[in-house]
């Protein structure tokens, strides 16, 4: 599988970069990006995201000559699938230059030799990023990122529901299982292979397994069964208060989204820790909103931009990619009135002006006590739970 | 004028509808095509006019007021049809169906040409009607002088009374046979029922094996 | 041969266009279908022995309920005054894209959905299971309200051939003499014939029931889901194993959808026996049941009327939970985010109006100057190409057009619309123009107008309804292209159905609301053309 050597050579010979670049060779990056168009491929399910996306297009027109086309994407697996086709049918300049990516996708790009790079540590706000305090921006899904990728935006998975409705929120698996019991009917999870349903397995797995080092490794099939014991006893414990009784589920986070919104639901999840309050603001849910985590941490993680090796305008999806690492884009960003993702910045490592941009505020269905964030499993788990799920539970 | 058929033979690959013969028809005169269903009697007629199905092959001379149309478009020829049913284009009307194959010209010349066609057919004021409020007879009258109206130099006719009931039948028959007769219009009908043919009107019969024969 | 010429340019260009495409399309797809370690994963796929046998069911149930009411309706209101009403309310029926409809069904009978907050009411929604239900009863209800006024449509269209309308006149008089009541007239003389030329419809419907993928995301079961909704998942993975399990499963469909036509076909013919007996068994004085029939039409009618209603009002909606009847919030940022990305609605535009203009003068040159034996096998083709299972046949377009490096091209993106087109306007078309009088030409010939006198004032205006409303299918079907657009477009472009479809999986309820709306407009604009293009002052002989 993956492309064959002589392609790889003559795409990576076409690149004008060498792995050590000096900050003059930026310039010529810049100068090179002007006039390109990069076509970035990132989901777009939600108006804010596809807002600032546009917002961003505009700065980078006006700042460095580029046009950013924003195209639309359900599930960046397709991307990577249309990337694969066009590197083996030889096609060298693709349509793809930029793809919003993180976890199994990256994964699997990185495993088929389909990314440029590694670029990251050439894009001059890159000395921002907090690679200390957030370790997932160095390791995507366990899976050393080295530099293929670059970090955008964080991710946690919150819980939210209507603050009138629910007295006390489950601030652990088990409390959600018993939340559950008492609620039948009212709470259930997307159905993997979604990856909020991944998600939501993964933090069951976090929560249930007896020696967490394991976590960190990969597994094999029959090692996975033998630690996934205890997640699978809860879920058994669960299924059947959830909503239809556990024999359907909602197929995205989107849908809980909304069922939560119509009432028919209780608890809905999410990535972004910020979306509650955003959906409070945009007038989309109740103020009584409520945010929680679960109080020994959720799994979070850190979304990336990245550039196929057979991207056409390489030079200017760096300069987009640098643009919004920029404290300025994350400051935005990260502002719940227009998206609300936290940012991949260490504060600390700012000018104290651009430090500034970043004050805090509480607002409305934001989470009031923020807990840790847990490490992703490694990426070889996903495929082995989601068989498993799907095993037990899915016809 | 004067149509002349020579030498004309209708085949369908290798099997022959109709062995070849001639014969001439005068001015005016009128003459009958007898034979039983699927002997080619309407491929005649459809070779004459130019629109034989690409199936069929016809071979043979055709000439009309000595001209060949051989090498004719349907179109050009001036041979009139008519047919069993009157096919009158349903989205016009009556006015404008027989006004379709009239010559060009002056619009009140062809209007007047069109109402006078109207008072013969007994027919006055009908020219806005549309075709399907019609009956039977008067749909007839009013295909034979939508017929009449395009200066055919040769009439068709393929069984035009066989959709009426017999009073009507033979009304349609003077009728028809005498305006032709005034026109002084060569004509060839087609039918099954010898009572169509006109009276002292020459016959020919397409026996077994295509044989073309007169009575 | 006078119109050789006419007749080669005419074969060629279709082959050229058309047929060529379409070939290597599937050739592509056997292909990659034909992988042992694919079907060895598809057939040991879990959830495969369920999703399988309620694919089929789903489609069929679909048909069965479509037929049956699109039959009601015709005997119940044909020859009145209200079928020239019908016809507008079928236009519009037809011209709401089928995801759209489904989304707003959807929203409509779902346990927090409208009708619980009508009828049911209470602080908590009812514990149904409507929408998503398991044995996708949901989604047949869709897949019946959506195809109804399709095979209405294509009644009319059969009514409307030059030879059918006077012969069921001849037909009515004749059984009525024989004292038949109106209803047994019907069942016994006229459904018979109509249906025999309603084989291809019929199948197109069936085969688009049973592999539906956007409907079924949206209404349809989910553990498991149906076939179709695992094959698309599978074809767009990034495993390239998963991509073979994929074209393996559209395989799997294709083949499973040909021996269950082979076994239709079977008990027809051995139920022929016995039809032909309750047909000639004779009179009966069972009338035409017209309160049923009313009161079907009146319940179609209302549905869609608040399936439309629902939409806007969820295009509008900002936080609106059960019980309210009416949203908390009304907010306008979904409509202004539609307005402020034009782009697709134009491009959508654009493709509809030249794909089904190309196809109509390509049918049309077709009809006129290729000899009607040549038919078969073009009827064939588009046939299977309709039948085909739309997944199956974009992955094979998708690997074709990749080669010859056609992906994200805009004539690319106009082939991928332009191929489903060409093919619904010759079926439509064909019957009118096939069953065209020959012997008008004739008489035209006798009146001395040549080819083209004939044609523009003899032929085209007589058959001016069967040519709008093929431009109207024509338009329509390319206004709702997703499987095969997608793939093509590869990212470079974005079409409304596109846009839809991604703004779906996003759960902004309201955006895509708003884009479902715009998405319908458009179609019922052609259609609503049609039918007032299509208006003939003339009426065949009824009664």
């Amino acid at each position: 599988m993956g492309i064959s050597r002589r392609l790889f050579l003559a795409l990576a010979a076409a690149s004008p970069l060498s792995a050590h670049s000096w900050a003059a060779d930026w310039a010529a990056i810049e100068a090179e990006a002007r006039g390109q168009t990069v076509y970035f491929n990132a989901w777009a399910g939600s108006e804010t995201i596809n807002a600032y996306i546009a917002w961003a297009g505009q700065q980078v027109a006006q700042r460095f000559g580029i046009t950013l086309r924003h195209v639309k994407i359900a599930d960046t697996a397709e991307v990577v699938r249309r990337v694969r086709d066009e590197v083996k049918a030889g096609k060298l300049e693709g349509s793809v230059d930029l793809v919003w990516i993180n976890g199994e996708n990256f994964r699997a790009m990185k495993a088929d030799r389909l990314l440029f790079g590694p670029f990251t540590e050439t894009l001059p706000n890159y000395r921002y990023v907090d690679t200390d305090g957030k370790p997932t921006t160095l390791f995507d899904f366990a899976e050393g990122v080295e530099g293929l990728e670059s970090p955008w935006g964080m991710a946690q998975l919150t819980f939210f529901g209507d603050g009138a409705k629910i007295a006390a929120p489950p601030g652990s698996m088990v409390e959600f299982a018993d939340f559950a019991k008492a609620n039948p009917g009212r709470v259930t999870y997307p159905a993997p292979p979604d990856f909020h349903g991944t998600t939501f397995l993964k933090q069951v797995l976090v929560e249930t397994v007896a020696d967490p080092t394991i976590l960190s490794v990969a597994v094999g099939k029959d090692q996975f069964m033998a630690v996934a014991q205890p997640m699978l006893a809860l879920l058994d414990r669960l299924h059947p208060y959830l909503w239809r009784e556990g024999r359907q589920f909602p197929q995205s986070q989107a849908q809980t989204k909304q069922m939560l919104a119509d009432g028919e639901l209780l608890v809905a999840l999410t990535f972004n820790p910020n979306e509650p309050a955003n959906l409070v603001a945009s007038g989309e849910l109740p103020s009584s909103t409520i945010a929680w985590q679960h109080r020994n941490g959720t799994i979070g993680n850190t979304h990336f931009v990245a550039i196929p090796i057979n991207a056409r305008a390489r030079a200017a999806a760096q300069v987009v990619a640098n643009f919004l690492l920029s404290p300025e884009a994350q400051a935005r960003k990260a502002d719940l009135r227009v998206w609300g993702d936290p940012t991949v910045l260490a504060i600390s490592k700012l000018a104290p002006g651009d430090a500034k941009l970043f004050a805090a505020s509480a607002v409305q269905g934001g989470v009031s006590l923020p807990a840790l964030a847990i490490p992703e499993p490694h990426a070889s788990f996903v495929p082995l739970i989601e068989a498993a799920w799907l095993d037990r539970y899915g016809a | 004028m004067e149509l002349i058929l020579e030498q004309v033979t209708i085949s369908l690959g290798t099997q022959v509808l109709i062995q070849p013969f001639s014969f001439a028809i005068a001015a005016g005169e009128t003459v009958t095509v007898m034979g039983p269903s699927g002997s080619g009697k309407s491929s005649l007629l459809a070779f004459i006019a130019g629109d034989l199905p690409s199936l069929l092959q016809g071979q043979g001379r055709v000439s009309l007021g000595g001209r060949d149309l051989g090498p004719l478009p349907p179109e050009a020829r001036r041979v009139g049809r008519l047919f069993q049913d009157d096919l009158l284009f349903p989205h016009l009307t009556v006015g404008e169906n027989l006004l379709f194959g009239m010559a060009r010209g002056n619009s009140e010349e062809r209007d007047a040409r069109m109402r006078d066609a109207l008072c013969s057919a007994e027919l006055a004021g009908f020219e806005a009607r549309a075709p399907h409020t019609l009956s039977g007879g008067q749909r007839t009258r009013v295909a034979l002088f939508r017929a009449l109206l395009a200066s055919p130099h040769a009439m068709l006719l393929d069984e035009p009374f066989a959709r009426l009931d017999a009073d009507l039948r033979n009304s349609m028959r003077s009728f028809v046979f005498g305006h032709l007769k005034e026109r002084r219009i060569p004509s060839l009908l087609v039918t099954h029922d010898l009572a169509d043919a006109p009276a002292g009107g020459r016959v020919f019969t397409i026996g077994s094996g295509g044989k073309v024969a007169h009575d | 041969m006078r119109f050789g010429v006419a007749q080669s340019f005419g074969i060629g260009l279709v082959a050229f266009l058309w047929g060529l495409p379409l070939a290597a399309s599937l050739a592509a797809f056997a292909a990659t279908a034909l992988d042992f370690a694919a079907w060895n994963s598809l057939l040991h796929h879990p959830q495969l022995p369920e999703a399988l046998p309620l694919s089929l069911w789903t489609g069929t149930a679909g048909l069965a309920a479509a037929l049956a009411a699109a039959l009601l309706v015709t005997m119940g209101f044909y020859g009145t005054a209200h079928w020239q009403k019908l016809q507008t309310s079928t236009a519009v029926g037809l011209s709401i894209p089928h995801l759209a409809f489904a989304i707003g069904f959807g929203f409509l009978v779902m346990p927090s959905g409208f009708l619980a907050r009508l009828f049911v009411g209470g602080s908590e929604p009812p514990q149904w299971v409507t929408a998503q239900d398991p044995l996708g009863l949901a989604l047949i209800a869709c897949l019946a309200l959506k195809e109804t006024p399709f095979l209405i449509a294509m009644i009319w269209s059969v009514l409307a051939q030059g030879d059918v309308g006077p012969a069921l006149a001849g037909h009515w008089r004749s059984a009525r003499s024989l004292g038949h009541g109106a209803g047994s007239v019907w069942l016994r003389v006229l459904l018979p014939q109509i249906v025999a030329r309603l084989r291809w419809p019929i199948a197109i419907v069936w085969v688009y029931g049973v592999t539906v993928v956007d409907m079924a995301l949206v209404i349809g079961p989910t553990q498991p889901p149906t076939l179709a909704v695992i094959v698309w998942a599978d074809l767009n993975n990034a495993a390239e194993d998963i991509n073979a399990r994929g074209s393996a499963g559209a395989m799997l469909m294709t083949l499973a959808l040909a021996a269950a036509a082979a076994l239709a076909w079977l008990a027809v013919s051995l139920a022929g026996k016995k039809m032909r007996r309750f047909m000639t068994g004779g009179p009966s004085s069972f009338g035409v049941p017209k309160t049923s029939t009313t009161l079907l039409t009146a319940a179609m009618i209302a549905i869609y009327s608040l399936v439309l209603f629902t939409l806007s009002g969820m295009s509008l909606a900002g936080y609106w939970p059960y019980p309210r009847l009416v949203p908390d919030t009304v907010r306008f940022a979904a409509w202004q985010g539609l307005i402020a990305n034009g782009g697709p609605v134009v491009l959508s535009l654009m493709l509809a109006l030249t794909s089904s203009a190309l196809a109509l003068g390509l049918v049309v040159l077709w009809l006129e100057a290729v000899p009607a034996r040549w038919d078969r096998a073009l009827t064939i083709s588009a046939v299977a190409s309709l039948t085909l299972p739309a997944i199956a046949m974009a992955s094979g377009q998708y690997r074709f057009f990749l080669e010859l490096h056609l992906t994200g091209t805009q004539l690319g993106l106009f082939l991928a619309h332009f191929i489903p087109v060409f093919a619904y306007v010759f079926i439509v078309l064909k019957g009118p123009f096939r069953t065209f009088d020959p012997r008008f030409q004739a008489v035209a010939h006798g009146l001395n107008a040549g080819a083209l006198r004939f044609w523009v004032s003899v032929k085209a205006p007589l058959l001016k309804a069967a040519i709008a409303i093929a431009a109207a299918v024509g338009f329509s079907v390319s206004m709702v292209q997703f499987v095969p657009a997608q793939l093509i477009a590869a990212g470079r472009f974005s079409t409304l159905p596109m846009e839809a479809v991604t703004l779906a999986s996003g759960g902004s309820r309201s955006l895509t609301a708003a884009y479902a709306l715009a998405l319908a407009v458009l179609p019922m604009f052609a259609f609503l053309l049609a039918q007032m293009l299509g208006h003939s002052r003339w009426r065949l002989a009824w009664n």
